[in-house]
């Protein structure tokens, strides 16, 4: 037994080629087609007689310049690919793979086709069924694994989606100060690395309440926490979303503010943020009096904005104002606060 | 193991008992985490000690917990997939039977560490099979007998299922009375407009 079915008398019926092979067409020796199989014929839709030409029926893909069947059998009877040429542009994506041989008698040409990769555009397409597939035929595994792999992918997605808000969250959580509900130390010095990198001018206000000490010793710190909840309240209702007020200490706070150099506009910020202070809070009956002090820096006073010299001299100024009567806003001013240096 | 798992046991018992219950049992499980994701693994004790938590606080056995997943992995339209996975094992459900034997390894084809029971179908006749099911966890037996009860009304044929369980195995009677008994549910190959 070398394998093949060489019997004079062996002939394969058209029911047995239907079985087998449900996409395979019989071509006539000039390239007509005879018959085809079921599920090429639904792929094909009624649209091809028998008799029709090859090429009229098919735009042969691969390989490239052939039209014939006659053309592609003497250059890749092996792998080519066609597509039919009544196919909507729409489903101009379903290929269709083959492979053809010239059967012994007559001359006639086998051809068995299949979608490849296009399979499950292919099924949604035309709506194929198991029953269209025979069994030895992995098409049901690809599709399973299709749906699968579209399963598992939205799965990830969703998980990446839940880990990223609730990153969020947590880095919304390290940057803010929970008393105030302002920005945190940490967030107010990454929010100046970021302009200074980004060569974005900007003001800071650096802020130090006073009395507030006096505040927390007779009233206690429940009313010291609830004097800087309403200092908090005032420095979100001075700032703009886009600048970051952040409380850096004890009573210490810092507004920067984008864009913003211009001395006359940083100082007139300043004085209502002061006076919004020194409104005198009420906490469980008793009147809470505060005031705040507040040294300005501008980011175009410096060639290369630095953030630590930023705030040190913020503070330098903040000191002037405090020794200059408190409840003051005071510009830095290099020659005269570092005396020229 | 792995949240596959326990996201449908979680999604099962707060979805039909409400999220007041789920708490109480997560609590008397002792588990630190409220909501379980689907693609991360934990601890493989966790499905036993939240299915025994479930089984006192509900007063249902624990043997119905289990099985009631498996139902509701079939049934609840939000695991769909499951369903639809599991329908591309054959036409009809003799068929779908037969395939049980290759779900390690589609399960494997679709997530490398996902592990699933091994199982093993013995073909009496036309009527009668024998389902032998092997994993390390007692309740997945049961999860198949409920998953299996849920596919035969997919496919509209009429079973009974009966279960025996081993020290080291389960198997299943499976009593296939009328393959079509009723209308099977429609099934096809894609997903339509995706």
């Amino acid at each position: 037994m070398d394998g093949s079915l060489s019997d004079a008398d062996f002939t394969l019926e058209s029911d047995v080629l239907d079985r087998f092979m449900p996409m395979h067409m019989i071509l006539a020796a000039d390239g007509r087609v005879e018959s085809f199989g079921p599920t090429l014929a639904r792929v094909l839709q009624g649209q091809v007689q028998a008799g029709s030409r090859f090429e009229d029926v098919f735009e042969v893909r691969s390989p490239g310049g052939t039209v014939t069947i006659t053309e592609v059998l003497a250059r890749s009877p092996g792998r080519f690919r066609l597509a039919p040429r009544h196919w909507p542009q729409a489903s101009s994506r379903i290929g269709l793979r083959g492979v053809a041989m010239v059967l012994p008698a007559g001359g006639r040409v086998l051809v068995n086709l299949s979608f490849g990769i296009d399979l499950i555009e292919a099924v949604r397409k035309f709506g194929l069924t198991d029953a269209d597939f025979v069994a030895t035929d992995l098409a049901m595994e690809l599709l399973y694994l299709a749906e699968a792999n579209t399963a598992v992918t939205a799965e990830l997605r969703g998980l990446n989606l839940r880990l990223e808000g609730a990153r969020l969250v947590a880095e919304e959580e390290a940057m803010s100060d929970r008393l105030t509900g302002l920005r945190n130390r940490r967030a107010a010095d990454r929010y100046l690395e970021r302009l200074c990198a980004a060569g974005t001018p900007f003001g800071v206000l650096h802020m130090d309440l006073d009395f507030f000490k006096a505040v927390n010793d007779t009233l206690g710190h429940a009313a010291g926490d609830h004097v800087l909840g309403a200092v908090g309240q005032v420095l979100r209702r001075q700032s703009r979303a886009e600048d970051c007020a952040a409380r850096i200490g004890g009573d210490e706070f810092v507004v920067v503010l984008a864009e913003r150099t211009q001395p006359e506009q940083l100082r007139a910020i300043a004085e209502r943020i002061i006076a919004g202070v020194t409104v005198p809070v009420e906490f469980e009956g008793q009147e809470c009096r505060i005031s705040a002090s507040i040294g300005i820096v501008r980011s175009t006073d410096y060639p290369n904005p630095d953030p630590a010299l930023i705030l040190a001299d913020a503070d330098a100024a903040l000191y002037v104002a405090k020794r200059a009567g408190r409840g003051r806003a005071v510009v830095f001013d290099r020659a005269v606060h570092r005396g020229g240096e | 193991m792995h949240g596959l798992m326990l996201r449908p046991l979680q999604g099962y018992l707060k979805e039909t008992f409400g999220p007041a219950a789920w708490t109480q049992i997560t609590r008397a499980a002792d588990v630190s985490v409220d909501t379980f994701e689907p693609m991360l693994r934990y601890d493989p004790t966790l499905v036993t000690r939240i299915t025994e938590a479930a089984s006192r606080i509900l007063s249902r056995p624990v043997d119905a917990v289990w099985e009631d997943l498996g139902t509701y992995l079939v049934t609840n339209p939000g695991y769909e997939g499951v369903r639809r996975l599991l329908r591309f094992g054959g036409v009809n459900f003799a068929e779908f039977l037969h395939s049980l034997e290759q779900l390690p390894g589609r399960a494997q084809l679709a997530m490398p560490e996902l592990e699933v029971p091994e199982l093993i179908l013995q073909e009496l006749d036309r009527e009668w099979f024998l389902l032998t099911c092997r994993f390390p966890i007692r309740g997945a037996a049961l999860v198949i007998l409920g998953m299996l009860r849920a596919m035969a009304d997919d496919y509209g044929a009429l079973v009974v299922i009966e279960l025996d369980s081993g020290p080291q195995e389960d198997v299943m009677t499976i009593h296939l009375l009328d393959a079509s008994h009723a209308t099977a549910r429609p099934f096809q190959l894609t997903v339509q407009d995706r």
